[in-house]
C-alpha cells in the first residue's frame, strides 16, 4: 500500500512540487525571512524539495538531510522556515493524494495516507530540528567558555603588586571563579597588594557588592590586602544609597592612584628623573647668558 | 567507593574521621580543592554539632548523578533531643555551647542545597549537596 | 598530641603540621599562654600553611588565643591561611576581622615588627 502511494507521489513529483513552491513563495510575505532575495530563496526552496523526495524514495538519506540543514544554519535562516516548509509540504502531499481517484490510490482511509505521509516526513523533521538544536547547544557552550575566559585575568604589576580588571554582569557562579582565581593568584605572584578594578561593572548592587567584599576579606586572610579601585561617580552613590559599608576596605577612584597607595603599603615610591627639556632650558639660559 | 557510605560519630575523634573520608570522597568525585575544603569543613560542623548535642549518629555520603550532573549528598542525622526552635538556629551569632554560631548557617553557605528536619525528643536531620562544577 | 612552640628571641614561632582535633586545639591554646608568660614574649607568629581546613570550632579557638594572647601583651600574626580554607572561613562568616594576616613567615614576622613598633 505504501509502495503505490510513494509511486504516486514519485510520478507525480512535479505537479506537488510546483504547488508547493507556490504555497511557500506567498508564505514568505508573512514570515521573517522576507528580506532574502528572491533568487535564493528559490533554489534553497528547489534543494530543500529534491531533499525530501530523494529522502522519500530512498526511505530516508540522512547524508544529504545534514547537508541542507548546515547550509541553512550557515544562511542564518530560522528554524520555521523548515518547520513551515515541511507542514506545507504534508498539507500539498495528503491533498494531492486524496485528490486522485480511488481506484487509482488503492486505499480510501484517509489515516492511513496520513500515516504513510507521517513516516515518510518525520524523520526529515526530526533530524533538522536534532541538527539545529545542536548547532544552537555548540554556540551556547562556546560563549560558555569564552565567559569563563574573560572572567578574571590577574596580572602582576610589579614585585608583590598585582592586579586584576573585572568586566562584565558578576553573577554568583562567576563570583565564585574570580574569588579562586583571585587568591591562586596572590599566592603565585606572592603578591603583598591586588588592585581590584572595577571600571568594566556596569552595576554594583548588594550582591555584586557583597561578592566583592567577601573577596577582599578573603585576600586578608591570605595574607595581603586589597585596594578597590575604578569606582566611578554613580557606583559611588549607589554603594552608599543601598548601605553597603565599604569603609573597612581601602578604595581609590582610579587605577593610577590605588598603584601609589599600593607602593606606599610596600615601602615604595615613584621617583621622577630630572626633566630633559629643563637641562635644554638651563642650556639657553647660560648662552643667553653670554 | 560504594554508592553510599557513612561515618559513626561517637566520640570527638570520630569528626576527624568524618571529615577526612568526606574529602577523599569529595576528591574522587572531581571536586576542586576549594570545593573539597568546603565540604569538609561542613562535615565536621555537621559531626560537631552531633557529638554535642545528641552525643552519637550517622554521617553518611552519597553519590548523586541527575540530569548530566554529579553531586554529593551528606546527611546526618541523630537520635538527639532535637531542635525547639528551627528559625533561631539558622541565625548567625546563636549558640548554646559558646560557639561562634557559625555552624548550621555557615553549613547552609557552605552547600549548593540545604534541608534541616527536626523533631522535638526524636532527633534531628540535615541534608547537603554539593554539585560538581 | 601537642603542637610544638618554638621560641626566637622575644618572639614565638609555631607551625601547625597536622590535622587539628577539638582536644589539640585546647591543650596548644593552654600550651601557648603558658609559653607567652614563661617568657615574657610580645609577638607570636602562627603559621596554617598546612593546615587543609578550619572549622567554626578551630577557628573559635583560634580567635579566643589571639584575644588572651593580646591580654597578656603578645601580639598573634596568622601565616599561611590557603585560599581554600580562607574562602570556607568566609562562607562561614568568619572574619578574624582584628587579626594581622600575612602570607609566609617571613611576612609574618615583618608585620610583627610593624605591628610592634619595633
Amino acid at each position: 500500500m505504501d509502495g503505490k502511494l510513494k509511486e504516486i507521489v514519485l510520478e507525480n513529483s512535479d505537479v506537488i512540487v510546483q504547488k508547493w513552491l507556490e504555497e511557500i513563495n506567498s508564505d514568505k510575505e508573512k514570515s521573517n525571512i522576507k528580506s532574502i532575495p528572491d533568487e535564493l530563496f528559490e533554489t534553497t526552496n528547489r534543494e530543500f524539495v529534491n531533499v525530501i523526495f530523494r529522502s522519500i524514495k530512498n526511505n530516508m538519506e540522512p547524508a544529504s538531510v545534514e547537508n541542507f540543514a548546515e547550509k541553512v544554519i550557515n544562511l542564518g535562516w530560522p528554524l520555521s522556515y523548515i518547520t513551515d516548509g515541511l507542514q506545507v509540504f504534508r498539507r500539498v502531499m495528503v491533498n494531492y493524494i486524496v485528490n486522485q481517484p480511488a481506484e487509482q490510490r488503492d486505499i480510501a482511509d484517509f489515516t492511513e495516507v496520513m500515516k504513510s505521509v507521517d513516516d515518510w516526513l518525520d524523520p526529515i523533521i526530526r533530524q533538522l530540528v536534532d541538527e539545529y538544536t545542536g548547532s544552537w547547544e555548540q554556540t551556547v557552550s562556546m560563549q560558555k567558555v569564552a565567559l569563563q575566559e574573560l572572567s578574571a585575568p590577574i596580572i602582576p604589576l610589579v614585585d608583590n603588586i598585582t592586579a586584576m580588571p573585572l568586566v562584565g554582569t558578576i553573577d554568583t557562579e562567576r563570583a565564585k571563579l574570580i574569588m579562586e582565581n583571585l587568591l591562586d593568584g596572590v599566592i603565585n605572584h606572592n603578591s603583598q597588594v591586588v588592585l581590584i578594578d572595577i571600571t568594566g561593572v556596569p552595576i554594583v548592587d548588594t550582591m555584586v557588592a557583597h561578592h566583592i567584599i567577601k573577596a577582599a576579606e578573603a585576600v586578608r586572610l591570605v595574607g595581603a590586602t586589597c585596594i578597590l579601585v575604578g569606582i566611578r561617580p554613580e557606583i559611588a552613590q549607589t554603594i552608599v544609597n543601598l548601605g553597603i559599608d565599604l569603609s573597612k576596605f581601602p578604595t581609590q577612584s582610579t587605577m593610577e592612584k590605588g598603584f601609589r597607595r599600593a607602593l606606599e603599603l610596600t615601602d615604595r615610591k615613584i621617583v621622577e628623573f630630572d626633566r630633559k627639556d629643563e637641562n635644554v632650558e638651563n642650556l639657553i639660559h647660560s648662552i643667553k647668558g653670554e | 567507593m560504594e554508592p553510599q557510605s557513612f561515618v559513626e560519630i561517637k566520640e570527638e575523634w570520630d569528626i576527624v574521621g568524618a571529615r577526612q573520608m568526606g574529602r577523599n570522597i569529595a576528591k574522587e568525585a572531581g571536586f576542586g580543592t576549594v570545593d573539597q575544603a568546603r565540604i569538609a569543613t561542613a562535615i565536621s560542623e555537621l559531626a560537631r554539632n552531633i557529638y554535642l548535642y545528641a552525643g552519637s549518629g550517622t554521617i553518611s555520603y552519597e553519590i548523586l548523578e541527575k540530569m548530566g550532573r554529579k553531586g554529593l549528598i551528606i546527611t546526618a542525622t541523630d537520635s538527639g533531643p532535637g531542635i525547639p526552635d528551627l528559625s533561631l538556629v539558622m541565625e548567625d551569632g546563636y549558640t548554646t555551647s559558646g560557639g561562634l554560631g557559625a555552624g548550621l548557617p555557615g553549613v547552609k553557605r557552605l552547600s549548593d542545597e540545604f534541608d534541616l528536619r527536626s523533631e522535638e525528643g526524636k532527633g534531628t536531620t540535615v541534608q547537603c549537596i554539593k554539585w560538581v562544577r | 598530641m601537642r603542637i610544638p612552640i618554638l621560641k626566637l628571641n622575644n618572639y614565638l614561632l609555631i607551625s601547625i603540621q597536622t590535622e587539628i582535633d577539638d582536644n589539640t586545639a585546647i591543650q596548644f591554646q593552654e600550651d601557648l599562654l603558658n609559653k607567652i608568660h614563661q617568657n615574657g614574649s610580645s609577638g607570636v607568629v602562627i603559621d596554617l600553611t598546612s593546615v587543609e581546613i578550619i572549622d567554626s570550632f578551630i577557628a573559635k579557638v583560634l580567635g579566643d588565643v589571639i584575644s588572651m594572647s593580646d591580654l597578656m601583651g603578645a601580639k598573634v600574626v596568622l601565616t599561611g591561611i590557603q585560599p581554600a580554607v580562607a574562602l570556607t572561613l568566609i562562607d562561614l562568616g568568619i572574619h578574624l576581622q582584628d587579626v594581622p594576616t600575612a602570607m609566609d613567615l617571613e611576612q609574618g614576622l615583618v608585620k610583627l615588627y610593624q605591628e610592634l613598633g619595633e
